[in-house]
């Protein structure tokens, strides 16, 4: 059950970031069911503005990560705010493989190090970051180990027979 | 011949690098710290991490939800029956299953039980590194009255693999609920003498007061959680702010200091026990009869979404967050790890320390590398 304050700061969120990215789709979502209370979703732009408006509200970046989807990356990012009315915003940005975002780490420097583990995972070179390298894996490594070509099995079928 | 004075060398000549770590005593592990040094201050730090990266996230893609239990225990060695509990409430959370009230009790008493053997090891820990041996050897005594009641019920010492999806493994009896206030009891007579040997010990409040300040202001831009952002004068606690298993039913206090220094994280962490004591008391207490598992197909198949579960561990806020898409194998699952973020705040507050700071800090921020590096 939502608070008559986490209602009127989603109503407030909603409308300040329709106002800042038009192009983008903003939805209430079920926090039972999802653990966020809003959905902010658009396709390559928005990234920067989102994280200042959340970022002058006193939000705090939880994560960054990304889901390689095949033909796109979704990158995720989550913010939750600290104060009594609680708030998770969940914002995707669809990029194009070869279109790599901006970072966001002008605005929360927590994201120097999230990104670059999205970077070391999936080969995401985020534009405009100060010191993209290697972070987890070797810096010598040829691979991005969490897309989805990289060490593919045939576990699926595995388990099948296993239950069968 | 003229011999250079100290004022004629370039102070780029004057710099030079220490590697601390991997291995070394005091990083807990192996963290690797690049620092470059001005006589015995530190000028920049840089933290190499990786050493003991696994991959459990690449290791869900390939494997059923099922097959994922163990390793979610291995990420945080110290306080595994947190993470365990926690990836199952995630799934829970993503499928929608119900859990028995008796279960979420049973969860809470474990791991707040975990939450008090790992900060009696972080905090102990931190002291050991600045130079005092003995309260480290009492608190590991203490610890190991925790580990042994645990040992019973899961059969494992550290990496608990005891939560199922939909409740947990075994029942808990009197047996172990009378150890546990026996525990108790001893641990709240102990702080006595942790505070005369620790806290009011003229060498340790010299090397922890004013050290280390870590900021609200940086706390926020870091994404520092936990013990050490309460330590900042954030009151801020998962198990408060989204009572998860079933915490919305106990009374108790999040410890909060305004220092933000080595000396505040330390008394933050010492009020958490007394915290968690109270909340198992209390737990124990109103233990609820009926089943420990809800009726939950062997092999569960979550419907195609995504969804993100927070809890906090001993060290800060935990997040699962899975991506489904209708199989029986997670499509994506990625585990926010809060020692990855506590531990980049230090390349911004150990300039200007020296370096034997460098392991009180370390110390009292108390991360865990397998956590760090997944």
């Amino acid at each position: 059950m939502l608070t008559e304050g986490q209602k009127k700061l989603l109503e407030e969120l909603k409308n300040n970031l329709a106002k800042s990215v038009p192009e983008a789709k903003i939805s209430q979502s079920d926090y039972v069911l999802t653990g966020y209370h809003l959905e902010f979703s658009s396709s390559k732009v928005g990234m920067r503005r989102v994280a200042k408006e959340m970022r002058s509200r006193r939000f705090n970046l939880e994560t960054v990560t990304a889901v390689d989807f095949i033909d796109s990356f979704e990158i995720v990012y989550l913010y939750f705010n600290y104060n009594q009315d609680n708030i998770r915003v969940m914002v995707r940005i669809r990029v194009p493989k070869d279109e790599p975002p901006f970072t966001v780490s002008a605005v929360y420097s927590e994201a120097i190090w999230l990104e670059r583990e999205v970077y070391d995972f999936f080969g995401i070179q985020f534009k405009e970051h100060p010191d993209l390298r290697r972070i987890l894996n070797p810096d010598d490594a040829d691979y991005f180990p969490l897309l989805k070509n990289f060490g593919k099995t045939t576990i699926t079928g595995e388990i099948d027979d296993m239950l069968c | 011949m003229t011999m250079k004075t100290i004022d004629d060398i370039n102070i780029n000549e004057r710099l030079y690098q220490l590697n601390l770590g991997p291995q070394h005593p005091s990083t807990h592990g192996v963290l690797h710290f690049l620092l470059t040094l001005d006589g015995e201050v530190v000028v920049k730090a840089e933290m190499l991490i990786g050493y003991t990266h696994r991959g459990h996230e690449k290791m869900a893609e390939n494997r059923i939800y099922e097959q994922f239990y163990p390793n979610s225990a291995r990420m945080d060695y110290l306080s595994g029956m947190i993470f365990n509990t926690g990836y199952c409430e995630a799934v829970e959370k993503l499928c929608g299953i119900e859990v028995p009230k008796r279960a979420r009790y049973i969860r809470v008493i474990t791991s707040e039980l975990n939450r008090v053997a790992s900060h009696l090891l972080g905090v102990m820990d931190f002291v050991m590194g600045i130079g005092a041996y003995t309260p480290f050897l009492y608190g590991w005594d203490d610890r190991e009255i925790i580990l042994d009641l645990l040992e019973t019920i899961t059969g494992s010492r550290l990496t608990y693999n005891y939560s199922r999806f939909g409740g947990v493994r075994v029942d808990i009896d009197q047996t172990f609920c009378d150890s546990a206030r026996r525990f108790i009891d001893r641990m709240r007579e102990r702080f006595k003498l942790y505070n005369d040997l620790i806290t009011g010990n003229i060498i340790f409040i010299k090397r922890t007061v004013g050290v280390g300040v870590i900021s609200k202001d940086v706390a926020l831009d870091y994404g520092v959680t936990g013990p050490t952002l309460r330590g900042s004068g954030v009151n801020y606690d998962v198990r408060k702010s989204e009572p998860y298993s079933s915490y919305e039913d106990f009374n108790f206090e999040i410890p909060t200091k305004e220092e933000g220094d080595c000396m505040a994280r330390y008394l933050v962490r010492l009020a958490e026990i007394e915290q968690s004591l109270r909340i198992i008391e209390q737990a124990m207490n109103n233990l609820p009869d009926g089943p420990i598992r809800a009726d939950v197909p062997c092999f569960i198949t979550p419907p195609a979404g995504d969804c993100y579960h927070s809890f906090e561990s001993a060290r800060g806020a935990v997040g699962y967050y899975i991506v489904s898409d209708g199989t029986r194998i997670p499509y994506r699952l990625k585990v926010r790890a809060p020692s990855f973020s506590n531990l980049f705040v230090m390349s911004k507050i150990i300039p200007g320390h020296f370096v034997a700071d460098l392991v009180a800090i370390f110390g009292s921020i108390d991360v865990t590398v397998p956590e760090i590096d997944r």
